[in-house]
């Protein structure tokens, strides 16, 4: 009899915890990157102003940081058990699509005319968009104007091609303390998008939109030979250098200048007397930029896709994304936005870093990103260094690179 | 094995049981997991097909047998360095000099500082600009500039192995003091009355004495550089041009970084074969020279 009861009372607990589960939202399970506090605030309100108008459906974010989140999401893709929607740099994408991980978004026309078109060449592969873009960023030239006037260069004149930008470099650092420039040339991703600037400023190009490798042209032989060459003027052992360990010789005044994005106005403060300008236009190329776009990927197997690629498309519409851009400090992914006006005239320093977008090109999109990464760091290392010469290392590289295309 | 009543008796094997099971579930079990991964295609998508020995030929058609070498060039130059190093440092601490119980204790922080936080601070001393090293060096006119330890092949392969010694040598030191302790005094006492040197009792009574740790020391600080990822990945992240890249980098790259975890198991499998290897040869080495003690 005692048993019976037990027994009884044991199915009436586990089929009021059936109920209950079956009465619970659906989770969506987010892993974002780093904390709450760049944009976490409007992240939370959009959340909650979307679980109100899809009811059923609960958001849980996870924050990683910054040097786990990718791994991490991209970990349990591949062993079965996905995050619904994960912050991913845009790389990362086309790889993850040819695995079957992800899924695509339908834009509609209106959504996708709303994005610079070289916005969304950061995400697009084989005709479809595989992530939206959540942060972007371009890159600008920062300049120490007071090294500029003790260097007897014009500090309201920054330079506007490569030739100007050697010759501003080779004064300064002879005529004072500091060095010209600051390179980058570490075995690290930034070191790779540093020279991709370089890449298209002179006409460049890593991979062609058919998916052809065409790194071995006169344009990029042209460019790894001034970036061998620019070592003569940086900070003496640019290997040893990410584009980070820049940040405080810039604002000891060791350096004259270096590329960075937005976020480098607020690193520096009021450390130095600086100035920001767009970068320097190659012999061959036009004005540009390296885009980076950070997108928000919906992966497969997750059991509410749908959902998700729902909620992914209502935080990067066109008034949430602007909100949560300003919010953050990040570069407007929709440079005609209205709001993006108003930036612009609270902050000219703005200009040098939305101006080039139109002009921009997206990081390489290729099936192995740190492969690819790994090749033209190799290649950069070699001639900086001066263990090879420009024509050769391009070479070797380009042919390399044939395997991750 | 019988009870004395002639009955099997299972009892010592049910003790034995819990440990087997640990075993096969914490070192067999990813072992096996690894080398059957080895075989396969194993990446990023959800399927995964077995191609043989196509992981092992793709390794060895590209810079691997490099990577080999450089890995050995690196693990005998810090190994070696930190068992001087380290029988030195025991051999003054076995001493009796004033402080030695301070100087006991303040060789210990390389060990106990962990070892990103610790690597981290060389990663700033190599420093050209901001370093120590290079600011000393400066001062003292050494150099005329600054001086970027990991900024070229050379610097960053040779800054990569000072950092290592530094961390790993109060283990063997500790380590090899231990052993010092452990031989009685009276050895040391009769051979000096016998009017032996302080050199000829190292040589014939401590480091004969000592040798078995020595040997065992030497053979964990080999697996313990050999697979020394932590310091390498901080401060180089392998490069410049893969100066720094060893075998455990290589496969962390692979497996991890690129997502290739077919190739990266060949890799590892690669590694466990090496150091298995490498151990054998030690102690067979050591069994030789045993003998030739013995026969003297």
């Amino acid at each position: 009899m005692k048993l019976a009861k037990i027994l009884l009372g044991s199915a009436v607990v586990l089929g009021s915890l059936a109920g209950a589960s079956y009465a619970e939202d659906q989770r969506i399970h987010i892993i974002l990157c780093g904390d709450d506090t760049w944009g976490g605030e409007v992240n939370a309100a959009h959340m909650a102003a979307w679980e109100a108008s899809n009811p059923g459906f609960k958001t849980d974010i996870e924050y990683v940081p910054w040097g786990q989140c990718q791994d991490k999401a991209t970990t349990l893709a591949a062993s079965g058990n996905p995050p619904a929607i994960a912050y991913m740099g845009s790389r990362t994408l086309k790889q993850l699509a040819q695995n079957e991980l992800i899924m695509s978004h339908d834009l509609t026309e209106e959504e996708l005319a709303s994005y610079a078109a070289p916005i969304l060449g950061t995400v697009t592969a084989d005709g479809k968009i595989w992530g939206l873009p959540r942060a972007f960023s371009t890159k600008a030239l920062y300049y120490n104007k007071d090294l500029f006037e003790a260097a007897g260069l014009d500090p309201n004149s920054p330079p506007k091609t490569w030739d100007e930008l050697y010759s501003a470099a080779a004064a300064i650092k002879e005529k004072t303390d500091a060095d010209g420039i600051g390179l980058a040339a570490a075995s690290f991703d930034n070191t790779m998008h540093q020279f991709m600037n370089y890449v298209y400023t002179n006409g460049g190009e890593v991979i062609n939109a058919d998916g052809d490798i065409v790194f071995n042209s006169p344009n990029n032989v042209e460019t790894m030979e001034f970036y061998g060459k620019l070592a003569s003027v940086s900070q003496p052992g640019p290997v040893a250098y990410d584009r980070g360990k820049l940040v405080p010789l810039f604002n000891e005044a060791k350096i004259g200048m270096y590329i960075s994005g937005p976020w480098g106005r607020s690193q520096t403060g009021d450390a130095v007397n600086w100035g920001v300008a767009p970068l320097p236009v190659g012999p061959n190329g036009t004005p540009g930029t390296l885009l980076i776009t950070d997108s928000y990927a919906v992966f497969k197997g997750s059991g509410v896709e749908e959902a998700a690629l729902s909620l992914a498309k209502f935080m990067t519409s066109t008034d949430n994304q602007m909100e949560f851009e300003i919010a953050a400090g990040l570069t407007p992914l929709r440079p005609d936005h209205p709001e993006v006006a108003k930036l612009r005239e609270a902050d000219p320093t703005w200009g040098a870093f939305l101006d080039a977008i139109a002009t921009g090109g997206p990081e390489p999109f290729v099936t192995d990103y740190v492969g690819l990464q790994d090749v033209i760091n190799e290649a950069i290392q070699s001639v900086v260094l001066g263990e090879a010469s420009a024509a050769d290392a391009v070479a070797q590289a380009a042919e390399d690179l044939e395997e991750y295309k | 094995m019988q009870s004395l009543g002639g009955r099997p008796n299972i009892f010592p094997y049910l003790l034995l049981l819990p440990a087997l099971i640990i075993t096969l579930v914490i070192v067999a079990w990813p072992l096996v997991e690894t080398v059957r991964l080895s075989f396969t295609d194993a990446a990023l998508k959800p399927t995964e097909n077995f191609v043989g020995f196509a992981n092992y030929e793709k390794i060895f058609s590209k810079k691997f047998p490099e990577v080999i070498g450089r890995t050995f060039y690196w693990m005998a130059i810090s190994v070696s360095l930190k068992m001087i190093v380290g029988t030195m440092g025991a051999m003054l601490l076995n001493s009796r000099v004033p402080g030695r119980d301070f100087f006991r204790v303040l060789v210990m922080p390389p060990w106990i500082v962990p070892i990103a936080i610790g690597v981290f601070i060389w990663a700033w001393m190599y420093n050209g600009q901001f370093g120590m090293i290079s600011g000393v060096a400066q001062y003292l006119h050494i150099i005329a500039g600054p001086y970027e330890f990991l900024g070229d092949r050379t610097g960053a392969f040779y800054s990569t192995i000072v950092t290592d010694i530094w961390i790993g040598t109060p283990m063997v030191t500790i380590y090899l003091l231990a052993a010092m302790q452990s031989i009685s005094p009276d050895l040391h006492e009769a051979a000096w009355v016998d009017g032996a040197g302080r050199m000829y009792r190292f040589r014939r009574i401590t480091l004969p004495l000592i040798l078995p740790a020595i040997a065992t020391m030497g053979l964990l600080s080999a697996i313990w550089t050999f697979n020394s990822f932590d310091i390498i990945w901080i401060l180089t992240k392998g490069g410049p041009r893969d100066a720094t890249t060893t075998m455990i980098i290589d496969t962390y790259k692979t497996a991890i970084s690129r997502n290739k975890y077919g190739e990266g198991a060949a890799r590892a499998v690669m590694i466990v074969i090496f150091l298995s290897s490498f151990a054998g040869f030690y102690f067979f080495m050591l069994k030789q020279f045993a003998k030739r003690s013995l026969a003297k």
